[in-house]
C-alpha cells in the first residue's frame, strides 16, 4: 500500500488540493462560525498547549516584574520601618497634648538634646533659653512626670540637671500624703538601669511595692503632684531611724525627647489635677483618632459605592447586565465606631491626693509626724548634698 | 518498516511543539523563533509530499485557533510549506547543518510571507517593513535555533544503522 500511495504523486495533489480547499475555506469563514470552531479546538485538544503558553507567559511577566517587585518591596519595607518611629513620636506628641491641655498656662515647650560625653546620662540640653522665659530652677517635665531642673540659663537655650544626677532631690511623697521623704538617683550600681531611692521615709509609714510616689510640693522648687516613680522594694541602710524604698523612675532617661518647662509663676499655682487631665486627654486623643480612622473607612466605603455605582450605570447604559454580586445602590452602612472605654483612674489614692489631701490619722497614741523633708536645692545645703 | 526512527522522529516533533508554546512566549522577543515550522520542515522531508501538506494543515490550524482573526492563513501557509518541503526534498535533504539553516530559513521566510498576506490584518507599509525586515529576522533566528536543536537532537534523528 504505501509502495502504491508512494508511486502516485495525483494523490500528493489531490490531499494538497483538499489541504488548501478547507485551508481556505476557514479562512472565508464567517466571524461567527469561526470563533466557535477555535475556541472548540481550544478547549479540547489544544487545551494543554494553550495551558502551557498561559504558564510560560506568566513565568516571562513576573521575570519582567521581578525588579519592580523588589523594588516596591523595599519602598513598603522602608515605609514599615518609618511607620514604627513614626507612631511612637506620634505617641509621644499625643501625651505631650494632653500634658500642656492639662497644665493650659505657665509652660514652655522644649526639646531635650543628648550628648554624647561622660556625664551626658545626667544632664541635657533644652531648646529654650531665657528669651522664651526660662529662668534657673524651673521644673523640667515630662508627660510620664518629673525629668529635672534648669540648672544653667542661655538666651536661646538652657542646661538641665535630670534626676539621675548625683546631686538632684526632690522632696515626695505617697499620694494619700502618710510617708514623706528625698528622692534622689540610686547611684550603687548594683541595679540594671536608673532607678531612684526615696530616704527618709518614717518607720510608722510602710509602702507597697507598686504604689505611686508623687513630688510634695515642699520646698518651692516643685510643685505638688507630679509624678516620681513606683515603689520597688524596700532595701536596707545604714539609716536606722527611717525606712529607704527603692522606686521605679516614672521617666526613663532614655525616653526624654519633649519635655515642658515650668515658669515660677506657674509653680507657685501648684499642679492639682494635671495629672489626672493628662490621662483624660491621653484617652480623648486616643478617642479622635479612632474617631478619624472610623470615618476615613467610611469614606472609603462610600467612594467605592460610589464607583461601583457609576460602573453598573456605565453597563447598564452600553446594554450589558450589572454585575449580580455588587448592589450598587445599597447604601453603604459604616462600620461600627469603636467605643472607648471611659478612662479609670489608675490609682485612686492618688485621685484622692491631687484633688485635696485627705485627714491624717491623729490618733493619741501616735507621734506627730515630723516635718516633712523639702527640696535640695533649696534646703541647707549640708542637708542633703 | 523499521519504526524506531518514525518513533524518535514523533518524538522530536512533538519536543518541538511544546517548545513552541512554552520558550517562545516566555522569551517574548520581537521576532521569535517559530518551532512549528521547524517540526514541520523536519517532519516534511520524512514523509511523503501529501501526508506533509496534512501535517502542515493541521499545525496551521493549531497555530490559527490562538488567533481566530486569521483562522486558515496559518494551516493554508503550512500546508504549501509542508508540500513543498517534501516535494524538494531531494534538493535540501541533506545531512550538513549550513543546507539545514538554509532550509529553514527559506521555510520560515516563506511560511511569513503567505501568512501575513493570506491573513490581511497588516497592510502598505508595514507589511512591507514585516516582511523584509522582520520576517527575515525571525526565519535568521528560527534557523539558528533550528540548527542548535538539530545539533542537541542528533541522536533522536540520526537514521538507525540497521
Amino acid at each position: 500500500m504505501a509502495r502504491v500511495v508512494r508511486g502516485n504523486p495525483r494523490l500528493d495533489l489531490i490531499i494538497l488540493a483538499i489541504c488548501v480547499a478547507l485551508a481556505a475555506a476557514a479562512r472565508t469563514l464567517p466571524t461567527t462560525m469561526r470563533d466557535p470552531l477555535a475556541t472548540g479546538m481550544r478547549r479540547t485538544f489544544l487545551a494543554p498547549l494553550v495551558m502551557l503558553q498561559g504558564r510560560a507567559e506568566m513565568s516571562r511577566q513576573s521575570l519582567l516584574l521581578a525588579e519592580s517587585k523588589t523594588l516596591l518591596k523595599d519602598s513598603v519595607s522602608l515605609a514599615a520601618m518609618k511607620a514604627g518611629s513614626l507612631e511612637g513620636e506620634n505617641e509621644r506628641l499625643r501625651k505631650l497634648m494632653g500634658l500642656a491641655s492639662g497644665l493650659r498656662w505657665g509652660f514652655i515647650p522644649a526639646e531635650a538634646l543628648h550628648g554624647r560625653g561622660i556625664r551626658d546620662e545626667t544632664t541635657v540640653i533644652l531648646t529654650a533659653g531665657s528669651q522664651a522665659g526660662v529662668s534657673r530652677l524651673s521644673p523640667v517635665i515630662a508627660p510620664e512626670g518629673l525629668v529635672g531642673v534648669v540648672d544653667q540659663v542661655d538666651p536661646t537655650m538652657s542646661h538641665a540637671m535630670l534626676w539621675t544626677h548625683p546631686d538632684f532631690r526632690v522632696s515626695a511623697m505617697s499620694p494619700d500624703g502618710s510617708a514623706f521623704g528625698i528622692a534622689q538617683a540610686h547611684l550603687r550600681g548594683t541595679t540594671n538601669g536608673y532607678l531612684i531611692e526615696l530616704r527618709g521615709v518614717p518607720f510608722r509609714a510602710a509602702l507597697k511595692p507598686g504604689a505611686l510616689i508623687v513630688s510634695s510640693g515642699w520646698g518651692g522648687v516643685w510643685p505638688r503632684g507630679i509624678p516620681v516613680g513606683t515603689v520597688l522594694q524596700e532595701i536596707k541602710t545604714s539609716e536606722s531611724w527611717a525606712r529607704t524604698y527603692l522606686l521605679r523612675p516614672a521617666v526613663s532617661p532614655a525616653d526624654i525627647y519633649s519635655v515642658m518647662i515650668l515658669r515660677r509663676d506657674r509653680v507657685a499655682r501648684g499642679m492639682d489635677g494635671v495629672w489626672e487631665s493628662v490621662a483624660e486627654a491621653e484617652a480623648a486623643a486616643q478617642r479622635i483618632v479612632v474617631a478619624g480612622d472610623s470615618a476615613a473607612k467610611s469614606a472609603a466605603l462610600a467612594e467605592a459605592a460610589a464607583r461601583r455605582a457609576v460602573i453598573d450605570s456605565t453597563a447598564r447604559a452600553s446594554g450589558q447586565p450589572a454585575r449580580t454580586g455588587v448592589d450598587s445602590a445599597r447604601v453603604v452602612t459604616p462600620a461600627p465606631r469603636p467605643t472607648t472605654p471611659a478612662p479609670v483612674p489608675v490609682d485612686s489614692a492618688r485621685a484622692r491626693v491631687l484633688t485635696g489631701p485627705e485627714p491624717i490619722d491623729t490618733t493619741p497614741t501616735e507621734p506627730p509626724p515630723p516635718p516633712p523633708p523639702t527640696d535640695s536645692l533649696v534646703a541647707p545645703p549640708g542637708l542633703t548634698r | 518498516m523499521n519504526v524506531g526512527p518514525v518513533v524518535r522522529a514523533t518524538i522530536t516533533f512533538l519536543i518541538f511543539i511544546v517548545l513552541h508554546y512554552t520558550l517562545r512566549p516566555l522569551l517574548g522577543w520581537r521576532a521569535p523563533m517559530d518551532f512549528l515550522v521547524l517540526a514541520l520542515l523536519l517532519a516534511a522531508v520524512r514523509v511523503r509530499p501529501g501526508t506533509a501538506a496534512v501535517i502542515g494543515f493541521l499545525l496551521g490550524l493549531i497555530s490559527d485557533s490562538l488567533a481566530p482573526e486569521a483562522l486558515g492563513a496559518g494551516a493554508l501557509a503550512m500546508t504549501t510549506i509542508g508540500f513543498g518541503a517534501s516535494y524538494l526534498k531531494a534538493v535540501f535533504f541533506a545531512d550538513n547543518l549550513v543546507l539545514n539553516a538554509f532550509f529553514f530559513f527559506l521555510g520560515k521566510w516563506v511560511f511569513d510571507i503567505m501568512y501575513f498576506i493570506g491573513e490581511q490584518r497588516v497592510h502598505g507599509w508595514e507589511l512591507v517593513q514585516q516582511l523584509i525586515l522582520w520576517s527575515p529576522v525571525s526565519a535568521a533566528v528560527t534557523a539558528a535555533a533550528g540548527v542548535i536543536l538539530l545539533f542537541i537532537m542528533r541522536p533522536l534523528l540520526e537514521p538507525s544503522s540497521a
